[in-house]
């Protein structure tokens, strides 16, 4: 699979679908008219899209455009109203051991403050009988195995970040989902997240990382969806951009609603 | 042993929840049995329903903390949002109940089992210290510890089901503490044979108190039981359902 073929079909411009050649062949993630409406409210609106192996994706929109309930609906935290959301090829609920396939870094920093961030991992790798020196080897590779004796309570927001990509990783998944993964990071963090997630989809690894820092995106992705109000209004690799001679920046306020987020 | 109760066990033990409920269970007994046990006059304590009711508060306690163990095995989870992680590990959301049942009838059989033990001992040795003639048999120990260990195993599954169907935590556990300590203390005696059934009473009747009131323990455990049980799938339907915001 080479970059050039997914390039033509990246191109969509505004509104269309994501459809690699690529993607269709050995999708990573399948996402076909999804729509959550809470009442009145479509939080997500007929969202179509496909991600292909090896690529780094930004998912972008500003605040409230349904960049969380997609992933959240991705991970099978809450359910479409219709259409459907597959990563390799099927709900997340239907994947065996779904955390060795799939690794989740959510906004909400999901972390009890009284409990140790070592015994917080122990926690999840018993649930799925993952063994336990693999805890230990991504507490070091996430730069915590000091620290993870201590109490969660006593940590940065950038040490809580780190937990939590260092419960992604435990599985050793294809895919990761990161939901503001810069939030709290440290510039040497930030810098070390961009050399991480470069080197991951090297190997063949998948992200898809939604942020609102546009600035991190760029220097981190090599292709960005814009969301707004529940609608991709684009979906472009990062070169073509630079193609136009438009900003990251400059695109995004261009097609989202009102240009602040 | 499942991985999945296993991991619950070590979230049950990796923070300082289950032993503040511990160690407030304990201080409560010791209270209970002690204010009861040099509280009431000699001639009160002489008879056998009286010094059953003051051994059974181990029971009672038992069953308050381990209901309310139980609840927060799954609220403490909404509240601090590690919901989300435990989902994405184990998505079909029954086993995640499943797994919390086993370790909450677990733990709740051993706060049981301590609380009851504790509340004999001590009040075994302020009768003796206060000179009242034992009214008690070894059967009756036995049906004071047995009943007042599995209640509050039961108890413990019905405070799952109720902390899956109302996610909250603190509705939750006020819910469960009212429930016992007001709602079946101040209208069971009023509601004649009805009181009987509800599920803190049968809780008291299967450690033996007020045996020519109340149901025969075997029956009570078996209503408490189904008590137990309805709560758990309701809990485990609630959570089937419903989005994890």
């Amino acid at each position: 699979m080479s970059r050039e073929s997914e390039a033509r079909h990246l191109d969509g411009g505004r509104g269309a679908p994501l459809t690699s050649a690529s993607a269709a062949h050995d999708p990573v993630v399948t996402v076909s008219s999804l729509t959550k409406r809470y009442g009145e409210l479509a939080a997500v609106d007929g969202l179509t899209f496909a991600l292909g192996r090896g690529t780094v994706t930004g998912f972008l929109g500003p605040n409230g455009a349904g960049k969380t309930t997609t992933l959240r609906l991705l991970l099978g935290l809450a359910r479409p109203t219709s259409g459907e959301a597959l990563i390799f090829g099927r709900p997340y609920g239907e994947l065996e051991h779904p955390v060795r396939r799939v690794g989740a870094v959510l906004e909400s920093n999901d972390l009890h403050p009284g409990r140790s961030g070592r015994d917080h991992i122990r926690a999840l790798a018993l649930a799925d009988e993952i063994p336990l020196r693999r805890v230990d080897e991504v507490l070091a590779l996430v730069g915590l195995d000091v620290a993870s004796r201590r109490r969660v309570k006593t940590y940065s927001l950038g040490m809580r970040q780190r937990l939590g990509l260092a419960a992604a990783l435990l599985g050793d998944p294809d895919l990761l989902v990161l939901d503001e993964p810069a939030n709290g990071l440290d510039p040497a963090g930030m810098h070390w997240l961009r050399v991480f997630l470069r080197g991951y989809a090297d190997r063949g690894g998948t992200v898809l990382i939604s942020s609102h820092v546009l600035a991190e995106i760029a220097k981190t992705v090599d292709q960005v969806m814009i969301i707004d109000r529940g609608h991709l209004v684009a979906s472009t690799r990062l070169d073509e951009l630079a193609g136009r001679s438009q900003t990251l920046e400059d695109a995004y306020l261009e097609l989202t609603s009102g240009g602040i987020s | 042993m499942s991985g999945r109760f296993r991991s619950e066990l070590l979230k049950q033990r990796s923070t300082p929840t289950t032993l503040g409920l511990l160690a407030g269970m304990v201080g409560l007994v010791l209270l209970a049995v002690v204010l009861h046990g040099f509280g009431l006059p000699t001639e009160d304590l002489g008879s056998r329903d009286t010094q059953l009711m003051v051994f059974g508060r181990g029971e009672f306690l038992g069953a308050l903390f381990a209901g309310l163990l139980g609840a927060i095995s799954v609220t403490a989870e909404f509240r601090h949002g590690t919901i989300r992680p435990t989902f994405l590990v184990t998505p079909r959301r029954g086993r995640v109940i499943a797994a919390k049942l086993q370790a909450s009838t677990l733990l709740g059989a051993g706060l049981g089992f301590a609380a009851s033990a504790m509340a004999a001992g001590v009040g075994t040795a302020v009768l003796h210290a206060r000179g009242i003639e034992l009214q008690l048999d070894g059967g009756d120990y036995a049906l004071l510890v047995a009943g007042g260990t599995a209640a509050p195993a039961l108890w413990a599954a019905i405070g799952v089901g109720l902390g899956a169907i109302v996610r909250d935590q603190v509705p939750t556990l006020i819910g469960v503490s009212a429930w016992l300590l007001f709602v079946e203390g101040l209208f069971g005696g009023n509601l004649g044979d009805v009181g009987r059934f509800a599920p803190g009473t049968l809780g008291m009747a299967a450690s033996g108190q007020e045996p020519d009131t109340l149901l025969a323990p075997a029956l009570s455990l078996l209503l408490l039981t189904l008590y137990a049980a309805a709560s758990a799938v309701a809990g485990a339907l609630a959570m089937a359902r419903r989005d994890v915001a």
